[in-house]
């Protein structure tokens, strides 16, 4: 198992830095709740906003 | 003295496993450089605070999953009592802070067939899948192979979720109930503390009935103080209460893009938020840093002790309970709105109904899941 660990932990690091350094970064971390309208942790709508 | 008097004791002190221990701290070094580098102290923050949470977690063994299940079958009320311990302590902060301060908000969603469903059937997963959101990380990064299974079904379901949860919310709902917009933030903050306590009597009486025991062990206690205390920096650092599971749907997301898959059709991607934190670096992403500080907390602190992931693979039937659990718990939590901690935890601290509301569900959800886990070799304790 502590080989299988090595190599997930090490696919995953490196997939974590190369999204990071393909991907832009255009400020502060966010949440999607931080959005206009967002009404859940995910950025759903209201259902008010459904209607 | 005997030689083998005085060696034995050295011999079953525990030993650190160095090189799990350095990747632990180099991955987070170098995480924390990252987002340095492009002047975001928040970021480190929540990478730090999410390292803190790993070490907590697995120190403490606090765990929702293990205590709902001794509630449910034994009556033993001390492991959740421990979890309401950390929403009271959340609660002091969130509740006024995210109504008073501009910048901060609370953990809410709308109330419906969407919450109802999502949260029952993750009741269900994680009873299958032996954790919770927070549990699962914590347990991957504290060297557990099964729980890495959790975590790949659980990030695959988490996605599927995102793909049913427009569907779901379009059967209808009400918008989020919040104590603080009826009450204002003081008097928010001491409804939510009195549904706390309400909530923690009825435990208590349901423990005494049944002859169980109902006080929090000293590790669900202190590991309850901590966890709770580093709950309210991660929402200072971050401005939302913590959350888990968004950062699932967005790994699994990216994956899947990577592999091919389009997703400028699907109405969930194309709401502002995740079509965001799709575009953007996963660094960018709040609820993924605490997630990455949390699996290399947990490894550091596993690392520290013993050596890393030395147990051997359990069997087969808990393989696939795992994979069944971990794909229920992603998809439940898309349609419940996050899991433990970001729906119960941070709903209730935020003093919106929908935590309570998810916590029922998906208390019966765990239910009906301690009778399925005997399907799969597992024991319903």
């Amino acid at each position: 198992m502590r080989k299988v660990y090595i190599v997930v932990t090490l696919v995953a690091f490196v997939a974590i830095v190369g999204n990071h350094l393909t991907s832009p970064s255009s400020g502060r971390a966010v949440s999607p709740e931080d959005f206009a309208g967002a009404c859940a942790p995910c950025g759903a709508p209201c259902p008010s906003k459904n209607n | 003295m005997s030689t083998a008097t005085i060696s034995a004791p050295s011999a079953a002190a525990p030993r650190a496993d160095y090189l799990f221990l350095a990747i632990s701290i180099l991955a987070t070094a170098v995480l924390v450089a990252l987002v340095l580098l492009d002047g975001q102290r928040a970021s480190a923050a929540l990478i730090i605070g999410g390292f803190g949470l790993g070490v907590a977690f697995l120190k403490a063994e606090f765990s929702y999953t293990a205590s709902w299940r001794r509630f449910l079958t034994r009556g033993e009320a001390g492991g959740l009592i421990g979890g309401l311990i950390v929403i009271a302590i959340a609660a002091v902060a969130v509740v006024p802070v995210a109504a008073l301060w501009q910048g901060y908000g609370g953990a809410i969603a709308p109330l419906g067939p969407s919450l109802i469903i999502g949260a029952l059937v993750f009741g269900v997963g994680m009873q299958l899948g032996n954790g919770c959101g927070s549990g699962t990380l914590y347990t991957v990064g504290g060297g557990s192979g099964r729980m890495l299974i959790t975590l790949a079904f659980f990030v695959i379901g988490s996605v599927f979720g995102s793909l049913s949860l427009p569907a779901f919310l379009a059967m209808g709902g009400l918008d989020p109930i919040l104590a603080s917009d009826y009450l204002g933030p003081w008097g928010g903050l001491i409804a939510t503390l009195a549904s706390l306590a309400v909530a923690a009597a009825i435990m208590i009486t349901v423990a005494r009935k049944r002859g169980a025991n109902y006080k929090p062990s000293r590790n669900y206690i202190i590991g309850g103080i901590v966890i709770g205390l580093l709950c309210v920096f991660v929402f200072f650092a971050g401005g939302h209460p913590w959350s888990v599971t968004f950062g699932y749907t967005v790994w699994g997301a990216k994956i899947f893009q990577a592999l091919g898959y389009d997703f400028s059709q699907a109405a969930f991607w194309q709401w502002a938020g995740p079509k965001h934190a799709l575009a953007e670096s996963v660094l960018s992403d709040t609820s993924s840093l605490t997630d990455f500080g949390i699996i290399f907390g947990a490894m550091a602190a596993a690392a520290a002790t013993k050596r890393y992931a030395n147990a051997p693979w359990p069997p087969l039937g808990s393989l696939l309970a795992a994979a069944v659990g971990g794909l229920l718990m992603g998809w439940g939590a898309r349609l419940g709105f996050g899991c433990n901690i970001g729906a119960f935890v941070g709903g209730v601290a935020s003093g919106s109904l929908h935590g309570w509301v998810w916590f029922a569900m998906a208390l019966v959800g765990s239910l009906i899941g301690i009778r399925l886990r005997p399907l799969f070799g597992l024991s319903r304790e």
